[in-house]
């Protein structure tokens, strides 16, 4: 009786969306869009279709209820809450058809494209799609940085505008020339979800990368990971979800205490993965590898490095003989551990200690296990968003979607390792945190769970799909993956 | 047996000066593919010379960088070649932070050019060419040529002299920072960024204060000027030295 009114209940909740939620952990009916202040129980296992197949959701401390939940329900003045953007179908992210969906189903009118980061510029007339294409192509939320920054009022370079295709850095009330002078650039939403792998310091008080100590939590005063945020502007769960409320749901004064304790409570509780797979089946069965789905990921270890004995997303021996798919899920994760290639220019991590270049595999620098972060502070120049200065023709000359910025660094500043002084780029990633050269473009690299219910890929959103993304590291370095190389990287990331 | 184990880097690169000849040299660094894992050599008039296999943050080596010049500063090291060079041990190098990207050489793997097996990663205390530690009170910190890097090793010594610091109950640390200059073997002498000192002082101070130092018991000595370098123990002279003083 109790689930026959949790159903109606929904059922009249969300009868306009055509959605449902369930108790069980089976895939009909499903929530696929959680609007902010629905108000409604949040099962403690549920899962989600997507292509792929089903993405699995874990709430550790059971059913969550969402009335009143500051993570569910609106706390600013633009109707957005913090599930708007980590919605629980999409792994805890937002995939760009979902964005779509909300396009078409509310005429524009969702919270979701609130001007203030929802458009390509606040300045543009909202009613109008072109003025969200980068929400609506890429799944890109505008992110405006104070320039110079806090943390370093006299960077090392300066910024021009070379391309600024959304208006809005050129903008006289948001652009970089405003009382506020401040760089937009266009990222991806990352998953609040697996959070105790993401938030996991490297052993020790130091960022090994740069020599410098990790930035702390200022409430503990111990060392944070750094990797929770694209720049690694926020040390802390409580930090972001402050700048989240203020710049996201456009929220005035600050959180109260009991509201972002909420927040993070549900926020590190929350387990998202792949449960089952269109090719390899069921990803939970007994018997199959111990790394996958949130069950696995509540149960394993956080902050362990990948080695022989635990390797990233541990073993996938009993599928090397089962299923040809499955076989081909081991072939990629064996490929993902073991097949070395010259990894080049890569800022951060061919100019610490590995030399440039090194040959690795793709696990030495996505090592930590159950995540496929690194386990040191992952901010990386990877290529997505600098361009290369040698190119020709001059490819930030292009028409494009991103803005492009000309960064000029300081004679007495020490240059981008691979790129020098005059450096093109559409996202300077945490250079803008930082103001140093030597961090232009680095981008903190993300978790690898879910990967099927989130696309698309990379900070930009400029991976279509998992086979552009592996397309991009076999281009990027010149890996000579064949077809069915590639195939197996694809099938092994979308179990994950 | 750690103040023994602190000089014998020091030392070894003292001792092998007295029978070997030092070489100090700017060049392209080369890398060359192999079965296993790569190696990084260095061409100098005519001649190829073994530096150090592809390693890792915890490796006393760390390898240089192509599309950047780099300053070798080694021993001839004697013995058989090793990966198709002679090899240089101790050998420092130092990537210079312009690009030059006529540095771009890799040789392909060939079957009878194996790279030596990687020594096994230090242990903490042993002694590596990036600190000398005389005792738990006093540690000199060694610099890549016109760099602040801290290395892992770096780091990890100042962490140590902190938790002396507290454990010690000392009323007192005094930093000391030197500018270095290498003399290279054609003649040439290099000498390092006038604020580098500075800047390496800053770096050890802030880590200093970063793992719970009082500002005020930090006592910060900046040396501006170069030593006349002999091109022998100049990877020496780039250095931090810090000192846990007791009341």
């Amino acid at each position: 009786m109790k689930k026959l009114c949790l159903t109606l209940s929904l059922s009249i909740c969300f009868a306009g969306l055509g959605a449902l939620v369930t108790r069980a952990q089976v895939p009909l009916p499903q929530l696929q869009w959680f609007p902010a202040g629905a108000g409604v129980e949040l099962p403690g296992q549920l899962t989600f279709a997507n292509a792929g197949g089903r993405l699995g959701i874990l709430n550790a401390d059971g059913p969550v209820n969402t009335k009143g939940h500051p993570f569910f329900e609106p706390l600013g003045i633009n109707g957005r809450a913090c599930v708007t953007c980590h919605q629980p179908s999409n792994a805890m992210s937002l995939a760009v058809d979902t964005i779509r969906e909300r396009w078409q189903a509310t005429s524009g009118k969702d919270p979701l494209f609130a001007a203030i980061d929802g458009s390509d510029n606040p300045s543009l007339p909202q009613d109008r799609e072109t003025s969200h294409s980068l929400l609506l192509n890429r799944g890109l939320f505008r992110v405006g940085l104070p320039w110079p920054p806090a943390q370093n009022p006299t960077p090392e370079f300066t910024v021009e505008i070379v391309r600024d295709p959304t208006g809005v850095n050129r903008d006289p009330v948001w652009g970089l020339k405003a009382a506020r002078p401040t760089v937009s650039v266009f990222r991806r939403p990352r998953p609040v979800a697996n959070l105790k792998y993401v938030l996991a310091p490297d052993n020790g008080p130091f960022n090994v990368k740069m020599g410098v100590l990790l930035d702390k939590d200022p409430a503990t005063g111990k060392p944070v990971s750094m990797n929770m945020m694209a720049d690694a502007r926020a040390a802390t769960l409580a930090i972001q979800a402050e700048s989240a409320y203020r710049d996201h749901q456009e929220g005035k004064g600050q959180l109260r205490q009991d509201q972002w304790t909420r927040i993070i409570a549900f926020e590190s509780q929350v387990y998202a993965a792949q449960v089952f797979d269109n090719g390899a089946k069921d990803l939970t069965e007994a018997g199959g590898p111990d790394g996958l789905g949130p069950l696995n990921l509540l149960q394993e270890t956080a902050g362990v490095l990948n080695s022989p004995a635990k390797p990233v997303f541990l073993a996938f021996d009993s599928w090397k003989s089962s299923t040809e798919f499955r076989q081909s899920v081991a072939r990629g994760n064996e490929i993902f551990l073991n097949r070395t290639f010259w990894v080049k220019d890569v800022a951060h991590i061919n100019s610490i200690a590995l030399g440039n270049p090194a040959k690795r595999s793709c696990a030495v620098c996505h090592n930590a296990v159950m995540s496929g972060m690194d386990r040191a502070p992952g901010w990386v120049d990877l290529g997505t968003t600098n361009y290369p200065t040698w190119t020709e023709p001059k490819t930030w000359n292009e028409p494009g979607e991103l803005p492009v910025f000309k960064l000029t660094c300081r004679a007495d500043a020490r240059p981008h390792p691979y790129l020098g002084r005059v450096i093109y780029t559409s996202d300077p990633g945490r250079a803008l945190i930082t103001g140093k050269c030597a961090d232009i473009g680095a981008i903190t690299m993300g978790q690898f769970r879910g990967l099927a219910a989130r696309a698309p890929y990379f900070s930009n959103g400029s991976a279509k799909n998992l086979r552009e993304l592996v397309d991009y590291y076999d281009r990027r370095f010149d890996m000579g993956l064949t077809t069915q190389e590639k195939q197996d990287l694809i099938n092994f990331l979308g179990v994950l | 047996m750690s103040r023994v184990c602190g000089l014998l880097v020091v030392l070894l690169f003292a001792a092998a000066q007295l029978h070997a000849q030092n070489l100090s040299f700017v060049t392209c660094p080369i890398v060359r593919d192999t079965k296993t894992v790569p190696c990084w050599l260095a061409e100098y008039k005519g001649e190829t010379y073994y530096l150090g296999n592809q390693g890792g943050v915890a490796q006393d080596f760390y390898p240089p960088q192509l599309n950047h010049d780099v300053l070798v500063e080694g021993v001839l090291a004697g013995g058989p070649r090793v990966c198709g060079g002679i090899p240089l041990r101790p050998v420092k190098t130092s990537v210079f932070p312009e690009i030059n990207r006529a540095c771009n050489t890799i040789l392909p793997a060939e079957d009878a050019i194996e790279a030596p097996q990687s020594p096994p990663r230090p242990a903490t205390g042993e002694a590596v060419s990036w600190v000398r530690s005389d005792g738990p009170a006093d540690s000199t910190l060694y610099f890549d040529f016109d760099n602040d890097f801290l290395s892992l090793h770096t780091s990890t010594a100042v962490q140590r002299l902190a938790q002396y610091f507290q454990q010690s109950k000392a009323s007192e640390i005094e930093i000391a920072a030197f500018r270095g200059s290498s003399k290279l073997s054609n003649g040439e002498v290099l000498t390092e960024h006038r604020d580098i000192a500075a800047a390496r002082a800053a770096k050890v101070r802030d880590i200093l204060i970063g793992l719970g130092v009082p500002a005020t018991a930090l006592k910060v000595q900046v040396v501006g000027e170069a030593r006349t370098p002999d091109g022998i123990n100049d990877p020496w002279s780039r250095r931090v030295t810090v000192s846990v003083k007791k009341p």
